[in-house]
């Protein structure tokens, strides 16, 4: 994984990170707040800042650092909620947005400066903010200590085996035993490391910090034993011995420092420069053996076995050093200490790590979720999609054959659609993560246009494919602008009006038959039909003699470059109109409509498929061919009484549905008349079946087919990347046999067939 | 060291864990991961681990939550565990070496400062 990529983990976990600051923040404007709510808006903003700071994003990281500590005081209980607090987060988390949107664009840093006096303030404000002026300062300087000069030139490793020959040798406890063996070379300086009973504490394993001491090119000057007890007495959790280590003149005290950075008061670490003895003589003093130190590491090992007790690193250190050991020692120490489980061979033995060398397993509890790669999951639900197709085939291959596997076959078909809807299902995502954006929206509409908007949410849980939900971002927002732009009024308006001076925008989503609805529904004027139409008539969409119906203004909004806006504002009219917004939403297969009723508000709702790899579909014959129309476009079928269908002209007909007449398509001739030699459906229509579709542009139309075969799922095969774009063809699907056929696009179909003055008058013939 | 030392990474945060992956990897460490401490307990029920490296603020359970899990019970123990933190005050180290961390890392790491970190208590 490159860093661009992780970097891009990392934006897509700051839109995450901001989704749950925002819903933590509604829930403390709610009043419905807990102590898990303020510490999900904090993690939020504290996981921003860790990435900001490894990412090198200074701004965003300064900006996050005052929020934090903020919300850290909150957390803490010292800086109350109330509803200015809960403003100024918002507020704060919009600035937050706004710096992530920077930092992934490249563009300048939003001006925070204002709102971190704020923050500030609301810190100070409460007596909190003192403590935080240092706040992430440097480590501060350790304490200083003496230092010395001499040395010697032993090897450390050396060393510690003639450390063992003196404890095996008379265990000389009443003196500091120096081992220097050679010839004693002036050093700079000397540091004696004497590792008390907590440092094999945590984990810990002081053997690892002596020869990295040594790695620094520090050689072993004295060995203190002059506190080991006699064997029988000897607490392995305890430490005993100190080393006095000389040091090169080039190695600096803060890198020494550093090696025992971790182990803190856990090891004293002393500098001195008047000589080996003289260092070893001072800290002998250090009450290593204090009683109430002991207690401590006793009561720590009481409850293990003294291998698995953090002392048994005494042991372990001795037996591990690669050095030869004399035998009365091995033997002491491998009686009083069983094998260490952190030896290499006892390792060995154990169970592999299930991670590949170099890789890295994502581990998962229930409930949490795992990242993969969206193009495995679309190669998963592909071959699904292939796997559905294929049981499809073996059924109808098995039809005809007398076999006795009806029972197989459905337990089949139904683990095949199981699995299908499990795959479809992880590519489903709660549609609350775009409605969360929606706060957001509103506060900035509220600040350019001061009209306060309240938000009413319903079924945020409701799911629906990825890639669905990428998309619907675009147009939900321009159709929340527009409500808020055009729909609902002013305060004063509203309430000359008799409503409250508050707006109210109501989001709602749920599923329903096979498909998600969404609204966008305002409280506000509704639209002005008197006004849309005139602007139609100016704009040339209509003839000024137009009879159109109230739907039909109201969809008159959707016609390209239409905008009623007396003046244009920057909100909703960003060049981007509302037919933008529909061909959004049809590109995701889906349908918007308008419910408006004057004077009391508008509601948008968007019809969108489940998924956009699957759909379902009516599989038709026309003359020798089959062809598939997408359900999703279908009203009803039936086949007509020769009453039912009226000529028009000489080549046009009508179907009169229960009072209404709409255009009949003939998808033979529509498709190239060339299909079958005799079009037996020639004039006389009522011989076929007629599909009752629906259509963005052209309302609806009747296709007329020779007959319907089946209705099934298909798995929509792309005509464009495949061959090459066919006009009225949606794409390609695999029939149960084995053939392929084509799916009818609906909308491309009904509008190329029908004349455009057909479409505007059609509606005339309402009897 | 002959053999790979395995270190468990655990962090909620999916880009911090992508990081500390990138780092250590690069530098000859097997590294799994978890997305928080209940995670990690379970990975280590299943498996051996040379170092635990883990963040601090996290759902379920926290990285202190996790450390006293981890030295509560007695197989992993002794294990060396390194904290995440982004402030390397006294204040927070004591707190967190009393809380049974081996050591820690300061966010935002270096990769040389981390490996070092990791290779100075992995035994």
């Amino acid at each position: 994984m490159s860093p661009e990529e992780i970097q891009q983990i990392f934006f897509a976990e700051c839109e995450e990170s901001l989704a749950a600051a925002e819903a933590g923040l509604a829930a403390c404007k709610a009043g419905t707040h807990d102590s898990d709510t303020v510490n999900a808006v904090f993690r939020g903003v504290h996981s921003i800042k860790g990435g900001a700071g490894a990412f090198g994003f200074g701004a965003l990281q300064a900006y996050t650092h005052t929020f934090e500590t903020l919300l850290s005081d909150v957390r803490e209980g010292l800086v109350p909620i109330d509803p200015k607090l809960v403003d100024l987060l918002l507020r704060a988390l919009d600035t937050l947005a706004d710096h992530v949107e920077a930092a992934r664009e490249g563009g300048d840093a939003p001006a925070d400066a204002a709102l971190i006096v704020e923050m500030e303030g609301a810190m100070a404000a409460n007596g909190a903010g003192a403590a935080h002026v240092a706040a992430a300062e440097p480590d501060p300087e350790p304490e200083p200590a003496s230092t010395s000069s001499s040395g010697t030139d032993d090897d450390f490793g050396i060393d510690l085996d003639s450390l063992l020959d003196d404890l095996t040798g008379g265990f000389d406890v009443s003196a500091s035993a120096t081992v220097a063996g050679g010839a004693v070379e002036p050093a700079s300086w000397h540091v004696q490391v004497r590792p008390r009973a907590g440092a094999m504490r945590n984990g810990s394993e002081p053997l690892l910090m002596l020869r990295e001491v040594a790695s620094l090119g520090g050689r072993v000057a004295a060995c203190d034993v002059s506190q080991v007890p006699p064997l029988d007495s000897l607490d392995i959790a305890e430490g005993y011995l100190a080393w006095t280590f000389a040091m090169p003149a080039e190695v600096s005290e803060d890198a020494v420092r550093d090696i025992f950075d971790f182990i803190g008061d856990d090891c004293a670490v002393t500098f001195g420069d008047d000589g080996a003895e003289g260092a070893v003589a001072s800290t002998e003093l250090d009450p290593t053996t204090d009683p109430a130190e002991v207690g401590t590491a006793a009561a720590e090992a009481a409850d293990g076995t003294p291998a698995e007790a953090g002392g048994a690193s005494v042991a372990d250190s001795v037996a591990s050093q690669p050095a030869p050991v004399s035998p009365p020692v091995q033997t002491q120490v491998a009686s009083a200490v069983p094998p260490p489980a952190v030896e290499p061979a006892a390792t060995a033995a154990a169970p592999p790590a299930t991670a590949p060398a170099g890789g890295a397993a994502p581990v998962s509890g229930a409930g949490q979720s795992i990242r993969i790669d969206l193009f495995k999951l679309d190669r998963l639900i592909d071959l699904v999609g292939e796997l559905v197709i294929a049981q499809a085939m073996l059924v109808q291959r098995l039809e005809g054959v007398t076999i006795n596997a009806s029972e197989e076959l459905s337990l089949l078909e139904s683990l095949t659609r199981d699995i299908q809807e499990s795959a479809m299902s992880i590519r489903a995502q709660p549609i609350g993560s775009v409605f969360s954006r929606v706060p957001r929206i509103l506060r900035d509409l509220a600040a350019s246009t001061g009209k306060h908007v309240k938000l009413d949410v319903f079924g945020e849980t409701t799911e629906l494919d990825k890639t669905v939900i990428e998309r619907l971002g675009e147009p939900l927002t321009h159709l929340i602008r527009n409500a808020v732009d055009h729909g609902i009024e002013t305060a004063e308006a509203r309430i000359a009006a008799g409503k409250s001076p508050e707006g109210t925008l109501t989001l709602s989503a749920e599923h329903r038959a096979g498909r998600i609805l969404i609204s966008i529904a305002d409280d506000g004027a509704g639209i002005n039909r008197e006004r849309v139409l005139a602007k139609a008539i100016e704009k040339g969409i209509v003839s000024a003699d137009a009879q159109l119906s109230a739907e039909e203004i109201d969809n008159l909004i959707f016609a390209p470059g239409f905008s009623t806006a007396q003046v244009v504002s920057n909100i909703s009219g960003r060049g981007v109109g509302m037919d933008v917004v529909r061909q959004n939403v049809k590109d995701l297969g889906g349908r918007i409509t308008i419910e408006s009723n004057p004077g009391k508000g508008t509601a948008f709702i968007l019809t969108l498929p489940l998924t956009l790899a699957i759909s379902d579909g009516m599989i038709v014959n026309v003359c020798d061919q089959t062809l598939v129309v997408p359900l999703a476009h279908v009203v009803e079928s039936l086949r007509p009484s020769p009453d039912d269908v009226q000529g028009l002209g000489s080549s046009q007909a009508m179907l009169n549905v229960r009072g209404r007449f709409i255009p009949v398509i003939s998808l033979r001739e529509a498709l190239g008349a060339q299909m079958g030699s005799e079009d037996r459906l020639a004039g006389h229509p009522e011989q076929g079946v007629l599909i009752v579709v629906d259509t963005e542009s052209a309302g609806q139309a009747a296709l007329l087919v020779d007959d319907i075969q089946d209705q099934r799922q298909f798995v929509i095969k792309s005509l464009a990347t495949n061959f090459r774009p066919v006009e009225g063809v949606a794409g390609a699907t695999i029939l149960g046999d084995g053939r392929v056929a084509l799916i009818v696009d609906v909308d491309g179909l009904v509008a190329c067939a029908l004349p455009a003055q057909d479409r505007a008058g059609h509606e005339r013939q309402v009897a | 060291m002959s053999k790979t030392t395995r270190v468990l990474t655990v962090d909620d945060s999916a880009s911090m864990r992508a990081l500390l992956n990138h780092a250590l990897s690069n530098n000859g460490f097997d590294v799994s991961q978890a997305d928080d401490g209940v995670s990690a307990l379970e990975w280590l029920a299943l498996n051996e681990v040379d170092v635990v490296i883990t963040d601090i603020n996290m759902p379920r359970l926290d990285g202190f939550g996790l450390i006293e899990q981890v030295r509560g019970g007695t197989r992993h123990r002794d294990r060396p565990i390194l904290v995440l933190t982004t402030e390397s005050s006294d204040e927070k180290k004591a707190r967190a070496r009393a809380a049974g961390a081996t050591g820690w890392i300061v966010k935002p790491f270096d990769t040389d400062k981390l490996v070092a970190a990791v290779r100075r208590v992995a035994h």
